[in-house]
């Protein structure tokens, strides 16, 4: 940094971005929230800590490999060259955007005087691990161990959405090349992927005892705590605003990064370099937000948990192409997305005895399912990316279905299930019955009880 | 070991070295230790868990003994 203007605009960007971490960390203040609320008091203690943990697991493991894994992968590896080394292989070595960058024992993963962006680029997607890990937490609460959750997570935030991010939310991305795949804000490479991952585990975990009669009917276990629950994903609401701006580059000279001779185009950008504004992309949010809090009303019946579970599954589903679409376009695809993912839960719980606790599954899975499909349909036709002659496909229907199958199929319910049938196989995935009737916490809650007791008396 | 013992010297080198953490060199070291550190929670905190719930499960409290223990709401 020797002149004042390009000063100026790196440390803008290395401020842009903390900010955005800073946000985000209020989306796991919500889940924690959320989930508290969602579960019954003598689990109370034992979920919280059980979110509260990936954070710490998530983080060491996203330092050691999750961050190199995104950047090795962009190419499969074995399936596209990439046009930063024209090969086939795993990105290794070499200038901006290679893997180098992201070795736990490169100078730049620390205070490093000659780079300003490394560290809070590698925070924002940290954040977005611990979504990913933190939306398959809610799911499956008040039945697995701590241990199998804490494995699960790193499989999840450091491993699976790191890897679908190399593949999708990459400028280097093969699925652009191959299938014009589009995501801006994450419907497919967090939502989706996680929540098939969800999905997966809970197809071998099982439900809470109790949840379905001996007929095999369903029974609601509602938030015991419907006011944390609604707070909570206020704050979720809030942090995920500041995901949207984490997952735009906020300031760039597309001109001479294009190719284009003598054109100089400073604007934002999406992960793929293709241009959008910040400006606009607070409407499209806001418009999401609205069309799934109306969709999720209407088709809960006023019900508080499914409306603001709603708001959450509308934003998700407009969020693949909300980097583009009108705002009016967002509200109806947001109400499409909440509707159908409020009707799949249901349907799958009663189906095939799912017990997705929260609504996990539809709010994420589904939700972001749909919204990559519609997504392949509204933006048929247009650029995947910006760097042309290089190969890569347009947006169309038929890619971003398969972009919609890997995401929640192969990278999200497939390593979900097997990793939970290796963890029940080896007796580490539920708890005991018996605990499980108890609650979690009972133990923390005996060794209280001679305090309680004498509180009780002294106050009377 | 200080990497940087002048400012002054450090930033007016023709290429300024940009790491400044201690210890150049040794980040392998902090690598190891802090991978045996992830790898030894996993497996004293879930051994510790998987005992906690074996105790518990012999015990075999009713799913309402808990509030047993709550005396003052």
């Amino acid at each position: 940094m020797t002149d004042q203007l390009g000063a100026l605009t790196t440390i803008f960007t290395e401020f842009y971005y903390w900010i955005t971490v800073v946000l985000m960390f209020l989306i796991h203040v919500g889940f924690c929230m959320y989930e508290v609320g969602a579960s019954r008091y003598k689990h109370h203690q034992h979920t919280l800590m059980k979110n509260t943990m990936l954070i710490p697991l998530v983080t060491v493991t996203w330092f050691f490999f999750g961050w190199w894994i995104y950047w090795a992968f962009p190419t499969g590896p074995g399936i596209a060259p990439s046009i930063m080394t024209e090969s086939t292989g795993l990105v290794l070595g070499g200038g901006f955007g290679a893997n180098e960058l992201a070795n736990p024992m490169s100078p730049v993963m620390a205070v490093n005087l000659n780079d300003h962006i490394n560290g809070v680029f590698w925070a924002a997607f940290l954040l977005f691990s611990w979504t990913a890990a933190s939306i398959v937490s809610g799911a499956i609460i008040e039945r697995i161990t701590t241990f199998a959750f804490g494995i699960l997570a790193i499989a999840i935030g450091s491993v699976f959405w790191s890897i679908d991010a190399a593949w999708g939310w990459h400028f280097d991305g093969w699925m652009l090349k191959l299938l014009g795949y589009h995501d801006a804000y994450a419907s497919g490479v967090i939502h989706a992927c996680a929540g098939g991952f969800a999905l997966g585990v809970l197809a071998v975990l099982g439900p809470r005892i109790g949840k379905f009669s001996s007929s095999g009917e369903p029974r609601n276990i509602g938030p015991r705590n419907p006011w944390l629950v609604c707070i909570g994903l206020f704050l979720i609401y809030t942090g995920f605003w500041g995901f949207y701006a984490a997952c735009n580059i906020p300031i760039f000279d597309l001109g001479p990064e294009y190719g284009m001779k003598g054109v100089t185009f400073f604007t934002a950008t999406n992960i793929y370099v293709t241009p959008t504004t910040l400006s606009g992309i607070t409407m499209t949010f806001l418009l999401s937000l609205s069309g799934g809090l109306l969709a999720g009303y209407w088709v809960s019946k006023g019900d508080p948990f499914w409306t603001y579970s709603g708001g959450l599954a509308g934003i998700i589903t407009a969020s693949a192409g909300n980097d583009l679409y009108h705002p009016l376009q967002s509200l109806i695809i947001a109400g499409i997305g909440t509707y159908i993912a409020y009707k799949m839960h249901y349907w799958v719980e009663r189906r095939f005895k799912i017990d997705d606790a929260v609504g996990a599954v539809a709010v994420h899975g589904y939700a972001g399912v749909v919204g990559l499909i519609i997504c392949g349909f509204v933006l048929w036709g247009y650029p995947s990316s910006g760097y042309e002659g290089l190969g890569y496909a347009a947006i169309n229907p038929i890619g971003m279905i398969i972009g919609a199958f890997i995401m929640f199929g192969v990278l999200g319910f497939l390593p979900g299930w097997v990793l939970a049938k290796i963890l029940h196989g080896a007796g580490k995935l539920r708890i005991p019955r018996e605990v499980e009737l108890a609650g979690l916490d009972y133990n923390i809650m005996e060794a209280a009880n001679k305090d309680e007791k004498a509180v009780a008396s002294a106050s009377r | 070991m200080a990497t940087v013992t002048s400012w002054v010297k450090h930033l007016s080198a023709d290429e300024v070295a940009g790491a400044v953490y201690p210890f150049i060199g040794t980040e392998w070291l902090w690598l190891t230790i802090a991978v045996v550190f992830w790898v030894a929670f996993h497996i004293f905190t879930g051994t510790g868990e998987a005992e906690e719930q074996q105790k518990l499960s012999r015990k075999r409290p009713g799913a309402n003994d808990y509030k047993k223990n709550i005396t003052d709401c």
